[in-house]
């Protein structure tokens, strides 16, 4: 056992004179077993630095972790104010200062219902017959169906005026096939 | 955590104001000095304290006059009695600290070097439980970048005593860890 082995981590760690250092360096250049404990104890040192900044890690909460929910809270909380204020919020048309200005004018009467309201005819055939509930001999099974029948499918071209169509009642029977045609 | 992440307390702020020299030194010496604390046992939120509280007192030394050689040493100092202070269970806590029978975090690539890894850490901590209390502290001060001058004002003892204790835990590691 080389005496210079006890001064290997302090040279190491230079903490040597100068002297002494150039002594333990010039020695370790040419004794392999002190060289191979300079390395060892190089390799030791990493490690133990390595392991305190583990430990450190480990006993140390990350800070990503911290800020992460807070931000994850005021988007859920801003999203939320956002929804809500697009639901109350009711967009307003501008308003016209002539016409409230009208608004303030006294209303006139109103006019008879009869000389505003003008009666718009409804062609009678285009109107639909509400579906009378069918009384007959038929099984419930039997289906109504109402059909309209254009009046140039029934009479001869001329004979009536066109777009004449005429409403009935088709029932069928269960097994498919027609059971009653009814004209209104 | 990250370094950028505490805020520093007012005190302090206020004497950076005149002392820049102070903010350099907060950034160096900061996390080592919460990398010892937290390797001598004490939790996060106390390694903060401790940390906290030792630069105010060294506003305290410096506005009374106090030497300004070696603060590196002098800061260390003050936070390791202020962390024994705080434990009341001091010496329990210690050796709690770098256990080696949980697992630790290990960010490296492969699944091989994870494993590598982890299995020289526990080989490392098998080898920490060897050491005597003043063998740990005079390592975990030399991996905080101390002298053996200053880890010798750390802890209370000779320059001498410090480079035979620190080579002696040195040559247990490295038997221990079949390096």
């Amino acid at each position: 056992m080389c005496d210079v082995q006890v001064k290997l981590v302090a040279w190491l760690d230079r903490e040597l004179p100068k002297d002494e250092a150039g002594a333990v360096e010039h020695h370790v250049e040419r004794c392999l077993e002190c060289h191979r404990l300079v390395t060892a104890y190089g390799q030791v040192s990493e490690t133990f630095d390595a392991y305190c900044d583990a430990v450190m890690a480990r006993k140390t909460p990350r800070q990503v972790l911290r800020w992460v929910p807070a931000l994850a809270g005021a988007v859920v909380a801003i999203a939320v104010i956002l929804l809500i204020l697009s639901r109350t919020l009711v967009e307003r048309p501008p308003v016209d200062p002539t016409i409230s200005s009208a608004a303030s004018l006294p209303v006139p009467a109103a006019p008879p219902a009869e000389a505003v309201l003008r009666k718009i005819p409804i062609p009678r055939q285009r109107r639909l017959a509400r579906v009378q509930p069918y009384v007959g001999t038929e099984q419930p099974m039997d289906t109504a169906i109402e059909i309209a029948i254009p009046a140039e499918a029934m009479f001869p071209p001329g004979a009536m005026p066109n777009g004449i169509s005429f409403i009935a009642d088709l029932r069928i029977a269960p097994d498919g096939s027609v059971r009653q045609v009814h004209l209104r | 955590m990250s370094d950028e992440s505490v805020p520093l307390a007012l005190p302090l702020l206020r004497l950076a104001d005149s002392s820049s020299e102070v903010m350099t030194l907060y950034r160096e010496i900061r996390k080592p000095l919460l990398r010892y604390l937290v390797c001598l046992g004490l939790t996060s939120d106390e390694a903060q304290d401790v940390v906290q509280d030792a630069f105010l007192s060294l506003q305290r030394h410096l506005a009374l006059g106090g030497d300004q050689e070696n603060i590196r040493g002098w800061l260390f100092r003050v936070a390791h009695n202020q962390a024994r202070n705080r434990q009341t269970s001091y010496h329990r806590r210690f050796g709690e600290a770098l256990d080696g029978k949980k697992d630790f975090l290990v960010d490296d690539a492969t699944p091989e070097q994870v494993v590598l890894k982890k299995e020289k850490f526990r080989q490392v901590a098998s080898a920490i439980q060897l050491l005597t209390k003043s063998e740990r502290e005079c390592l975990l001060l030399r991996a905080g970048g101390l002298r053996y001058r200053e880890i010798g004002e750390v802890l209370g003892i000779a320059t001498s005593t410090v480079g035979d204790t620190v080579e002696r835990a040195i040559r247990k590691l490295a038997e221990k860890c079949n390096v």
